[in-house]
């Protein structure tokens, strides 16, 4: 019995490696995990974070530098729901032994358009505006961490404990600055289809502009549907993230009288306030609640 | 047609340049915003709210889209009031500041409301020291 564990001890210690700061390796390929694996991890744990904060995760492919990273990692978190692409070269390509983790895979998902065939339907990857699901994933990672690194659950068990009570309050602070916004005017107008999970969880309709974040120029019956819906809805701000047809953006604000309501973070954490997972959440929050007061 | 080039060069011109003017006008939009879209406006109706309490609370106040609509020191154990409220389809968001005695244990607070269809919905808010939440009532 004793040879037997030893033989397995031996055979965990040459398959993943070892590192003489006795921390935990953490792979992230998500803003969002990164954060909450530093959070959650603590200074038992050393995160590489492969996708930096404002860096659009839909077009990011990782590198040589990323791969051999993955390659030493003990944990690898993924958002998952389609959105890393890349997920089964990774593991090929690294041989990885880390636990590969699709934390988003978790969640029931809500369906949109393919960004690049709107006839396809996918599941929407962006689960990290609900607060819900953030709290989800708190758990999914504190498990991934503890299984890696059992001696140290205690301190995961935590670290945890305290992330998620940090997420409740944001959550209770979210519902404060919502209900200044009476609940049929809760309409949002966005160029990019990634907050459906955020307008379940706080009572928002979303009406998409489809065509404004691509080169493309959308026909003018498309820009004119828009339009209608704008007006008809009431709609008093749209909200552009990524902006690369501004002669049409114009057209609709012009035509509709709708304003420019500011831009959310639609993708992952930015830099500045919007440099963790609050910051992140409390801008879009007040964005728009003052652009549609 | 007698008279300089020159002159009659000029008579074009300024009889292009008169044109300008409308056909500008004509072909091109106004750069003025249009009015900004108004929500459909949802007429005040009255809504009855019953507040009950398994401990007495010190004071309890009640906001409607960030307006105080319904405050009241050392309340009794049932409280109701009928408030006019906007009430639209898609429901209200009440929040509620209670302050329970202080070292009291956990309390709760049960808040019926009856919209203007007189449909009753139920929320219970529980809390100890300072309860500040929003409920929403469909």
């Amino acid at each position: 019995m004793k040879a037997h564990a030893l033989s397995l001890l031996t055979l965990l210690a040459l398959t993943l490696p070892s590192f003489a700061d006795g921390k935990l390796r953490v792979s992230s390929f998500s803003t969002v995990l990164t954060e909450l694996a530093q959070q959650v991890g603590g200074e038992r744990v050393v995160v590489t974070a492969h996708v930096k904060p404002g860096v659009d995760p839909h077009e990011y492919e990782p590198k040589p530098a990323d791969l051999k990273a993955v390659g030493e990692a003990q944990v690898i978190l993924l958002s998952a729901k389609h959105m890393e692409g890349y997920v089964g070269k990774l593991k090929e390509s690294t041989g990885t032994k880390g636990a590969v983790i699709e934390v988003g895979n978790g969640f029931a998902s809500l369906k949109m358009k393919a960004e690049d065939d709107p006839n396809k339907i996918v599941e929407d990857p962006h689960w990290w505006h609900s607060i819900t699901n953030m709290g989800k994933a708190v758990k999914v990672v504190r498990e991934a961490l503890s299984k890696a690194s059992p001696a140290d659950t205690a301190v995961f068990t935590d670290n945890a404990a305290k992330y998620l009570a940090k997420l409740g309050a944001l959550q209770k602070w979210a519902k404060m600055e919502l209900a200044k916004l009476p609940r049929d005017q809760r309409k949002l107008v966005t160029s990019h289809d990634a907050f459906q999970y955020f307008a379940k969880e706080n009572g928002f309709t979303i009406y998409a502009i489809e065509g404004l974040s691509s080169a493309d120029q959308p026909s003018s019956k498309k820009v004119g549907d828009i339009i209608s819906t704008i007006k008809a809805q009431g709609v008093k701000a749209i909200f552009a993230e990524k902006i690369e047809n501004p002669k049409v953006l114009k057209e609709i604000t012009r035509e509709s009288g709708a304003k420019l309501g500011g831009e959310l973070y639609a993708d992952g954490l930015g830099e500045g306030e919007a440099a963790t997972y609050e910051g992140m959440y409390k801008h879009n929050v007040e964005t728009i609640v003052k652009a549609l007061q | 047609m007698r008279g300089s080039p020159l002159l009659r060069a000029l008579l074009a011109f300024l009889a292009i340049l008169a044109l300008g003017w409308p056909l500008r006008r004509l072909t091109t939009a106004s750069e003025a915003p249009r009015e900004q879209p108004k929500a459909a406006v949802v007429e005040a109706k009255e809504v009855g709210l019953r507040l009950a309490f398994t401990l007495v609370p010190k004071s309890v106040t009640v906001r409607h889209l960030g307006e105080e609509v319904w405050s009241g020191t050392a309340p009794a154990a049932e409280m109701e009031r009928t408030l006019k409220l906007a009430y639209p389809d898609a429901g209200i968001d009440l929040q509620f500041q209670i302050e329970w005695p202080a070292d009291a244990p956990l309390a709760a607070m049960r808040a019926t409301l009856t919209d203007p269809a007189g449909d009753a919905h139920e929320h219970s808010v529980w809390g100890q020291g300072s309860t500040d939440e929003v409920v929403t009532f469909p």
